[in-house]
């Protein structure tokens, strides 16, 4: 089986940080950089149904800052790494992003196509259905366990509140893949020190056949601008006797862990 | 990254008569083995903790004269001229690093049994040590109690010489003014005993005549034990206790406050088995709460938490935080929250290994979560400086995250190896760590004279505070659920391998004792367990255990306390004098000995195991084996032994050639791996090989400086040439 | 026509509150307002959508008797092309975001997910959701859209209350052929204890004072639903392990429920839990650092509470 995997090099935010000059942006020298923890399971999910006889393609869209992550994935066991970024990619969202990497996979006709639910920085949760809606791929997403391989895979998709379900999808598919499906491996020194060995291309838009305007247009919508929240509000504090204060909470409660 | 403004009051500096103290953080008077001949030593632990922020230190107990020596338990001695040159080692140090320099005048009087000097000790009635059983004082009468006066005051004028800055009249731990104090040691009839202003006379002169000799210049301190915990045949906070503050508190500048003596000691340096943090308040929390002094507080409970310290200020329980073990576990304590990275500090586990190793008499103190402690001189170590190893350039691979392992990681990551990893068979870090801080029960109720049985969870900071700082080093992947063959570690790819697999318990008896198995002794029965399969095996332990004990540590009567608080009928089995022995040294000894008879703990000493069978174990007499007896039992614990897990060393050493093919170099072999260990020897032994990494030969330690007079030296030559400024230690 | 249109969500026969949510949040942009429901039996719903401010229900019919992704994608991109909303508003939830992206990506329309703030109108639409792991908010806006997907938190807008009679209508959408097949729904299996993949943390300290108390809490915690969790002060005292630890040398937790009964909230502890969506402290003292981290307080005794929650929990 031969599987895509696109994977993220996601930001950690220092716990002192500015803003970078426009407003939109945190300012990079507080910036940490590492490899998506969704991405540690797809890549795992990606390794074990492509087996020995498989392939496994990793492709990001990010700058020089992703290579590290390309590589630990390289280290696991990807055959090849893909690399795309220019300029004009600094601000794109995730169907922006999307909309780049459907012309990766596009190039790549895998049998499957396996993304992390979310990444941990920005949260979207969109860009691996959002792939899916551009290639009109089968997809399920929120997958916490994947069998099968021939053809179809049956798939457990984790719902709310504890349920599962069940179903069943024929390839080429995309899922999305949740943390906890599997236990990803490591790479020991030796395979860390040969990923850089291993065929890791850089493209441009051009390269893929696509032009700024394309992803522009893809994009799902406009940062005006990031605000610290307001930190030391406070709690909304509860009154009343200890049972209206239970009756608050019990509320509290349901409405956050239902829908 | 910045103090958080909460913790700004413990920045604050506070007045000691003529001396200011520049934050709240005070290192009280402790032991570290050092004294006044190992100059060293002295000056480079206290001094750095004064590196690292610690407003004041002081040395340990000093003696002020010839008939005060505790030989072989290692005091300081401010005795004459030579004294003072050696203790201003350590004045220089601390001064260096804007700290004040504490001397704790001491005169033990009968507990202190003078093996070295053979002179007699004195003491206000005769009446022998509760500490050192056959030590009888000499009477003191009026002229002996001039002289020991005067002592006081030829030793703080030396002081005043070697530039100490507060000077204390030592009158805790039942120290030679304490026992003028109190009715439990003197039954004097003339002006010095009595009524209390008598029996406070001695303290009280003392005081007036010492601060008349360098009250100007330094702060008079007085460490006192306001509550002797004996009830009303002693001092009592309420009554003598915060009455003799008011009384003296003219004459002092600083106030130490304790509780209990030196005959259990360990009610006031409380182990985490039995005290929690800051357990001392309801005692010495007294006086400033009861307005009965003007000055200062300085007071300890092994705080470890700057919340908690903040808390004491802010109540006004104390001035000052006072620490001992908390400065040792974390010299950097006080830096550490001013740098606002609070989580980097490395919290005492209350083990008392630092202080085994003085009551065992003659060690330099060694400590559980700092490696360093005792060794900033000898072998130039900095709990937090750590130079780039010479061989940086290599891979290492880490086999086994317990203490051995965990540390070694920790400090190869800090000294910038390109590559650490760090593998575990187990889904979390911590080795042997994790089961063992779940020993022990933890009822929390029954007061065990003033403490409480709490189980060992503290020690789990061993693993935590490691865990923080291998989560920071960028160069350490740590992997858990990972086991690694000899092929696998082949084919790693390090060219430094460093096995550190751990131990396990001897299943057939194999004992300390007798060299060989025990008939009839086999774990791999249901109804016999190993230890750790205590915690976390499946095997049901019926009603009647019978723990045998061997190795003389805590293993087997923990074991006992705990199957015994859960109910079970315990018979606790050890061919030594007592069980546990080494858990008098670590002071823990009384309020187990309390837990295991409260717990009807049926305990055998001088007492074997003979055989083992099903329902029963035979036992005899080490002394004479016609003396026998038979146990029924429903399941037996033995813990007699451990053996290394060195299988995987043993065969990656077994095939050079192979090595050689895959580029390792080395392959070193760490902790209990090595040898069972303690914890704390583990956590030396992984940081040892990490600091040595690059040194020709890694597994052979290199030499440290002995702090010896060489024969035919004529003058110090000798000794200032071996002053060192180590590579990993700032120089001043 | 224009205005909002909200994607109501159903599960196994019943309307997840979720919608109502919606709804709520749709009424504060103004103009008409117009409930999907994509279902095998639409109809069902009827009586819990009938609230006040919905002008229409359109009504979707599926063969498939279960949500299936592809079926659900074509029928809101049937619905966005009959009604050409400007803003088409549904839940930041499991089904939602198994359809909606693509949604938004084959048809070019704007697109924002975790929603939890939005203002403006429906043609001048800002929205704000959080940005870097929570650490900041972003404010976007979406020019040049003509329809724009908006998935909102849930729990982050006031239910839609009241009553009302929506116009009621079947719509007719060609929905093609599911692309998935469902097999089975079953309940998860809970393996060994991990806080740190529970959704909800029922957290206590040392303010449950005995160790003899922790089995309440622990009956407590079993009842809410919740996993317990601890504060360092218990596992040091050795009444618990420290796998049960929240705090920056135990366990860093991510919950959307974290209730903390008895907790002060030193320093340590808040690093290890203060990512928690929604964190619910109970303690006596007023002044208790965890009141600054958490999103709703409580100075009560943790006792009575914790009683008074047992016995409504029934």
């Amino acid at each position: 089986m031969k599987v895509v995997v696109p994977v993220k090099q996601v930001a950690v935010v220092d716990e002192d940080f500015e803003l970078a000059d426009d407003g939109t942006a945190v300012d990079p020298d507080f910036l940490e950089w590492s490899l998506n923890e969704w991405d540690e399971f797809s890549v795992e999910a990606a390794l074990q149904l492509a087996g020995d006889d498989g392939e496994v393609v990793v492709v990001t869209v990010g700058d020089d800052e992703a290579t590290e992550g390309l590589l630990t994935c390289l280290a696991k066991g990807a055959g090849r790494g893909i690399r795309v970024w220019e300029q004009s990619l600094t601000s794109a969202d995730a169907l922006a992003v999307a909309r780049v990497l459907a012309a990766v996979v596009e190039r790549e006709s895998p049998d499957l196509v396996l993304c992390g639910v979310q990444s941990s920085d920005a949260v979207n949760s969109a860009t691996g259905i959002g792939l899916a809606g551009f290639l009109d791929l089968p997809h399920v997403a929120v997958a916490r366990a994947i069998s099968g391989g021939e053809g179809s895979l049956t798939v457990e998709r984790e719902l709310e509140g504890g349920l599962v379900e069940v179903v069943r999808i024929g390839l080429p598919a995309l899922l999305t893949v949740q943390t906890g499906i599997n236990e990803p491996r490591y790479a020991n020194l030796r395979a860390i020190k040969q990923a850089r060995e291993k065929p890791l291309e850089v493209l441009d838009l051009a390269g893929l056949g696509l032009s700024g305007d394309d992803v522009a247009g893809a994009s799902g919508g406009r940062l005006r601008k990031l605000a610290v929240p307001e930190a030391g509000e406070g709690a909304e504090m509860l009154t009343g006797s200890a049972a209206e204060v239970a009756t608050r909470i019990r509320e509290i409660v349901q409405d956050r862990l239902s829908a | 990254m910045a103090r958080d403004p909460k913790y700004d009051i413990l920045f604050e500096p506070i007045q000691l008569g003529p001396k200011t103290l520049k934050n709240r953080f005070y290192q009280v008077p402790h032991c570290i083995g050092a004294g006044s001949e190992k100059p060293g030593m002295q000056a480079y632990h206290r001094g750095i903790k004064a590196e690292g922020g610690w407003g004041a230190c002081c040395t340990e107990y000093c003696s002020i004269h010839p008939e005060s020596d505790d030989t072989s338990r290692v005091s300081a001695r401010i005795w004459d001229e030579g004294d003072v040159r050696n203790l201003k080692a350590m004045t220089d140090r601390l001064h260096h690093f804007g700290a004040l320099a504490g001397i704790e005048l001491w005169y033990g009087g009968p507990h202190a049994p003078c093996m070295e000097s053979r002179a007699t000790p004195r003491g206000p009635s005769q009446i022998p040590s509760d500490f050192e059983l056959n030590i009888h004082p000499r009477y003191m009468d009026k002229d002996d109690i001039n002289e020991v006066q005067q002592m006081y005051v030829d030793a703080a004028l030396r002081a005043r010489d070697a530039g100490f800055d507060i000077v204390y009249v030592y009158g805790a731990h039942a120290y030679l003014p304490f026992q003028f104090l109190s009715p439990f040691y003197n039954r004097r009839t003339d002006e010095y005993g009595g009524s209390f202003e008598n029996r406070a006379r001695f303290w009280k002169e003392s005081l007036e005549k010492v601060r008349e000799a360098v009250g100007d210049d330094c702060a008079i301190a007085s460490r006192f034990a306001v509550d002797h915990l004996l009830g009303a045949t002693s001092i009592q906070v309420g009554e003598d206790g915060v009455r003799f503050v008011e009384y003296v508190d003219d004459l002092v500048d600083l106030w130490d406050l304790t509780v209990g003596d030196i005959a259990e000691w360990g009610q006031n340096a409380g182990p985490s088995r039995f005290f929690e943090e800051n357990h001392e308040k309801p005692f010495t929390g007294q006086v400033k709460a009861g307005n009965h002094t003007n000055k200062p507080v300085v007071g300890v409970g092994r705080v470890t938490n700057p919340d908690t310290m903040v808390a004491i200020i802010q109540s006004g329980q104390f001035d000052i935080i006072g620490a001992a073990r908390p400065s040792i576990s974390d010299p950097f304590l006080p830096k550490k929250i001013e740098e606002g990275r609070p989580e980097d500090i490395r919290e005492c586990i209350g083990c008392n290994q630092c202080i085994s190793r003085w009551e065992i008499g003659g060690p330099p103190m060694v400590c559980t979560q700092n490696a360093t402690a005792g060794e900033e001189y000898r072998r130039g170590w900095h709990p937090e400086n750590y130079s780039k190893a010479g061989n940086a350039d290599k891979g290492v691979l880490v086999v086994g995250a317990g203490p051995a392992g965990m540390e070694c990681a920790m400090v190869l990551g800090k000294r910038q190896m390109s590559a650490v990893h760090l593998v575990e068979t187990d889904s979390d870090i911590g080795g042997c760590v994790n089961w063992i801080s779940k020993l022990g029960h933890s009822d929390g109720k029954e007061n065990l004279f003033r403490g409480t049985a709490r189980g060992l969870g503290e020690w789990a900071r061993i693993v935590n505070y490691r865990q923080v700082q291998l989560h920071k080093l960028k160069n350490v992947e740590v992997h858990l659920n990972s086991r690694l063959s000899a092929a696998d570690v082949l084919e790693y790819g390090a060219e430094i391998v460093v096995i550190a697999t751990g131990c396990h318990f001897a299943t057939d008896g194999l004992n300390a004792a007798t060299h060989a198995p025990i008939p009839g002794a086999d774990t791999s029965l249901d109804w016999q367990l190993t230890p750790d399969e205590v915690v976390l095996g499946d095997k049901q332990i019926g009603q009647r255990v019978l723990v045998l004990e061997n190795e003389g540590y805590y293993m087997g009567a923990t074991i006992a306390q705990k199957l015994a608080g859960e109910g079970k009928d315990v018979t606790l089995v050890t061919q030594a004098a007592d069980v546990a022995g080494y858990m008098h040294y670590t002071l823990e000894a009384p309020m187990l000995h309390r837990d295991l008879h409260r717990l009807n703990v049926d305990i055998r000493t001088y007492t074997m195991v003979d055989s083992i069978e099903p329902g029963a174990v035979s036992l005899y007499n080490v002394w004479d084996d016609r003396h026998k007896d038979k146990v029924e039992v429903d399941s037996v614990v033995l813990c007699t032994q451990r053996l290394s897990n060195d299988s995987l060393y043993r065969e990656l050493k077994a095939d050079p050639a192979a090595l050689e093919r895959e580029g390792i170099e080395a392959v070193y072999l760490i902790g209990d791996a090595q040898a069972p260990r303690m914890i704390v020897d583990s956590v030396f032994d992984g940081h040892r090989l990490a600091r040595e990494i690059d040194s020709p030969n890694p597994a052979m330690p290199l030499p440290f400086i002995r702090e010896r007079r060489l024969w035919g030296d004529t003058g110090n030559g000798d000794f200032e040439s071996q002053l060192l400024a180590p590579s990993d230690m700032v120089t001043a | 026509m224009s205005g909002v249109l909200v994607v109501a969500e159903a599960r196994r026969g019943e309307l997840r509150d979720v919608s109502l949510e919606l709804i709520g949040a749709a009424r504060s942009l103004g103009g008409p307002l117009s409930v999907a429901v994509i279902d095998h039996d639409p109809s069902r719903y009827r009586d819990r959508l009938s609230v006040e401010g919905v002008d229409a229900v359109l009504a979707v019919a599926t063969p498939n008797e279960h949500f299936e992704p592809h079926v659900a994608a074509r029928a809101l991109e049937g619905l966005i092309a009959s009604e050409q909303p400007d803003v088409v508003v549904l839940g930041h939830t499991i089904d939602s975001l198994g359809f909606a992206p693509a949604v938004a990506a084959r048809g070019g329309h704007g697109f924002a997910s975790d929603v939890t703030r939005v203002s403006g109108g429906a043609d001048s639409l800002v929205v704000g959701r959080s940005a870097y792991g929570g650490k900041l908010e972003a404010e976007l806006d979406f020019p040049g859209k003509d329809t724009v997907l908006l998935l909102l938190r849930a729990g982050a807008f006031e239910p839609a209350g009241g009553s009302g009679s929506p116009e009621w209508r079947d719509v007719q959408v060609e929905l093609g052929e599911p692309r998935s097949e469902h097999v089975d729904f079953r309940e998860a299996a809970t393996g060994d204890v991990d806080i740190t993949k529970a959704d909800f943390l029922l957290s206590v300290g040392r303010g449950i004072e005995d160790k003899d108390n922790l089995e309440q809490f622990e009956g407590l915690a079993d009842k809410m639903g919740a996993i317990l969790s601890v504060s360092r002060p218990l596992v040091d005292a050795g009444w618990v392990t420290n796998a049960r630890q929240v705090g920056q040398s135990g366990k860093t937790v991510k919950p959307k429920v974290y209730l903390a009964l008895g907790i002060s909230g030193a320093v340590q502890h808040l690093a290890g839990m203060r990512g928690a969506d929604t964190i619910i402290a109970v303690n006596t003292d007023p002044e208790a650092p965890i009141f600054s981290v958490a999103h709703y307080g409580a100075v009560a005794d943790l006792f009575d509470v914790a009683d008074q929650l047992e016995q409504q929990s029934g």
